[in-house]
């Protein structure tokens, strides 16, 4: 460095209280000489800041490491570095955030590093503001491309119901049509007069036609029931089920004249239930059993109770549910692929389940040609 | 991939004649590092340079998050950048977690490599039980955090400005450019994979002949790792450099190329 000619007046004030703080060291980083400044900002007496420190040893772990692997290397190979921020460490331990400007500068056959410190703390606070809303920039994008897949996937079941509402009402109509037209023409016969065994069939119809448009509507107001309110609505009491599921499958046996009607029973029939819905669920599984079945061999309905788990079955050879139809079985409007107006709205089976899950328990079925279909509900007797 | 693409990515340069010597630089930087090594080996081996994908002049576009999320993606590209090279087996000459690169490339494919020099070496930078690594895991979240605060001073690609050095004329039309560039996401996933890495498991499957050159002072190394490395590499020589600091090779540079070509010589 050329040297100074003649210094002005003030330099070395200059120099010590200049309003930023100044760092001489070796190659090395050993502290030669720090100005007044550097030592009142970083606490320390000048005389323990000078020859047994390291400016390294002033900064924070990350930034000894930073030094090591980044700012050092580029010293060496462009023999300066500026504008790089750091946080220095006061002799108390606290971190001073600061910029700095390096400078490595030949003197006397070797170097020394010329060191300026400013410090930073107003923009140390700007920048940690810049980071966090930076993180909340990014959280909010995250959280923008969750919304969007949520809207995506409310918009496919909003279509999915919509689509599901059209359905019901093609449904529902075809399902009234044709019990309403039996009428109509059991009205005209009658009408028309007819004898005596006539007018008792005709009567026989018209009470069947009603009996299935009551139920139709009885589904309908339970699956509104369960699907848009709190669930299928169940009174449970005690009661004994065995009693209960004997009368029930000998009234089934008079509205399935053609079909053989088993009952079993094991273990304790005490339970606390809603014994007229478990009754509905069997019925739906007996109506199933009778159009999907085997006609010509028996359906068996099963009650068993061992004080901890009630357990009804129903069953019946024939041919296996279709093993696509397996997943959506119990979801509402699921019918088979014989299906035909006697079987109602695809209701049953959802309604089935919903009584299962009114009664903390649940319903499942194995299906194969060799066993036959069984439909297994369970829940906890009390 | 082919050579062209392979040279392009990781910014490969080669110079003088000779049995080749791959030189591989560490976190931070970029082969620029080497600038004061290589003029000495030129005279009699074949020196290639690259750079890391995402450090230097690396093709930024060919960083995959996943591959580098370990050394050994790295490991490859090392491979890639010989096979396209020499066909001879070469010296790897490894600064810092390169070291480490440098072995497990050697580890997956031998018949590629003469000797390996690790040049402030760690295999694993964090303490654990007995095992002195020198950095707590809270020292790396220090280091990642300072990284952050840095680049919101830089503009997205920029290494920090220079202030010109008037004694070293010879930099003046590379001032224009910046040594050591980095683009800050992949500097901080490089910074976790490099100090969060532990290959101590692979040091003993290295059969090449290793020379592990330390500083006496290196904070990013410490002496206990070199002596570590020492025990548990088969064929490994320790040397240290009288050095305040991690990069010899910058600061030492002709106790280090002595080091190395009395190493070279001994093959």
């Amino acid at each position: 460095m050329a040297p100074i000619a003649a210094e002005p007046p003030g330099a070395e004030a200059l120099y010590e209280a200049a309003p930023c703080g100044l760092l001489l060291a070796d190659p090395n980083g050993r502290v030669l000489r720090a100005n007044l400044t550097l030592c009142r900002w970083l606490q320390y007496p000048c005389d323990e800041l000078v020859g047994t420190l390291r400016f390294q040893d002033l900064l924070t772990m990350g930034g000894r490491i930073f030094w090591q692997t980044h700012l050092q290397p580029l010293l060496r190979i462009q023999a300066s570095v500026a504008e790089v921020k750091l946080e220095l460490r006061r002799k108390d331990g606290t971190a001073a955030p600061v910029m700095v400007n390096i400078a490595e500068r030949p003197f006397e056959g070797g170097t020394l590093l010329h060191v300026a410190v400013l410090l930073a703390e107003d923009r140390h606070k700007y920048e940690r503001e810049l980071l966090l809303q930076r993180r909340r920039a990014e959280e909010l994008a995250a959280q923008h491309a969750r919304d969007q897949q949520e809207l995506a996937t409310a918009r496919a079941e909003a279509e999915d119901r919509a689509q599901f509402a059209e359905q019901l009402v093609g449904i529902v109509s075809h399902d009234i049509r044709n019990p309403l037209s039996v009428i109509r023409m059991s009205a005209a016969l009658l009408q028309r007069g007819a004898t005596p065994e006539q007018q008792a069939q005709a009567v026989a119809r018209v009470t069947r036609a009603v009996q299935r448009v009551q139920h139709l509507i009885g589904d309908l107001l339970d699956f509104t029931q369960a699907r848009v309110g709190s669930g299928l609505r169940v009174r449970k009491r005690d009661c004994d089920l065995h009693h209960a599921i004997a009368d029930s499958v000998s009234e089934l046996a008079v509205a399935f004249p053609a079909q053989h009607l088993l009952h079993e029973q094991a273990g304790d029939g005490r339970c606390v239930a809603d014994a007229d819905r478990i009754v509905q669920a069997i019925g739906n599984l007996v109506a199933n059993a009778a159009t999907h079945g085997d006609a010509t061999r028996p359906i068996t309905v099963r009650s068993e109770g061992d004080g901890g788990t009630f357990r009804v079955s129903v069953h019946n050879h024939g041919r296996p549910i279709p093993p696509e139809l397996l997943p959506r079985l119990f979801e509402p409007m699921v019918r088979g692929a014989d299906a035909n107006a006697a079987e109602g709205v695809g209701l049953g089976l959802y309604i089935v389940r919903e009584i299962a899950r009114a009664h903390a328990g649940h319903v499942d079925v194995r299906s194969t040609s060799a066993e036959g279909t069984t439909f297994v509900l369970d829940w906890p007797c009390a | 991939m082919s050579t062209s693409s392979v040279l392009r990515r990781n910014n490969v340069h080669v110079q003088g004649e000779g049995p080749p010597v791959i030189f591989v630089h560490g976190f931070g930087c970029d082969q620029a590092m080497w600038r004061r090594l290589v003029p000495h080996f030129a005279e009699s081996y074949t020196c290639i340079l690259m750079d890391l994908v995402g450090s230097g002049q690396s093709d930024l576009t060919a960083y995959d998050k996943q591959k580098y999320s370990t050394l050994h993606g790295y490991a490859q590209d090392l491979c890639e950048v010989l096979a396209a090279v020499t066909t001879a087996p070469a010296v790897c000459v490894g600064h810092s977690v390169s070291s480490m690169i440098g072995l497990l490339a050697n580890i997956a494919s031998p018949d590629q490599f003469a000797a390996q020099v690790m040049v402030g070496p760690s295999p694993c930078y964090i303490n654990d039980g007995e095992y002195f690594g020198g950095f707590e895991r809270g020292d790396i979240d220090s280091l990642l955090e300072t990284l952050e605060s840095n680049y919101l001073g830089w503009s997205s690609n920029m290494a920090p400005a220079i202030m010109g050095a008037p004694e070293q004329p010879e930099l003046a039309v590379e001032l224009t450019n910046s040594f050591c560039r980095t683009d800050p996401e992949i500097a901080k996933q490089f910074a976790r994979v490099t100090f969060l890495s532990d290959h101590r498991a692979d040091c003993a499957k290295l059969q090449a002949p290793t020379l592990v050159l330390q500083c006496s002072e290196d904070l990013i190394a410490p002496r206990a790792v070199g002596e570590y490395l020492q025990r548990h590499i088969p064929n490994c020589t320790l040397r240290i450099i009288e050095n305040v600091g991690h990069c010899p090779h910058l600061s030492a540079p002709s106790a280090s190329a002595d080091a190395i070509e009395q190493f070279l010589r001994g093959l």
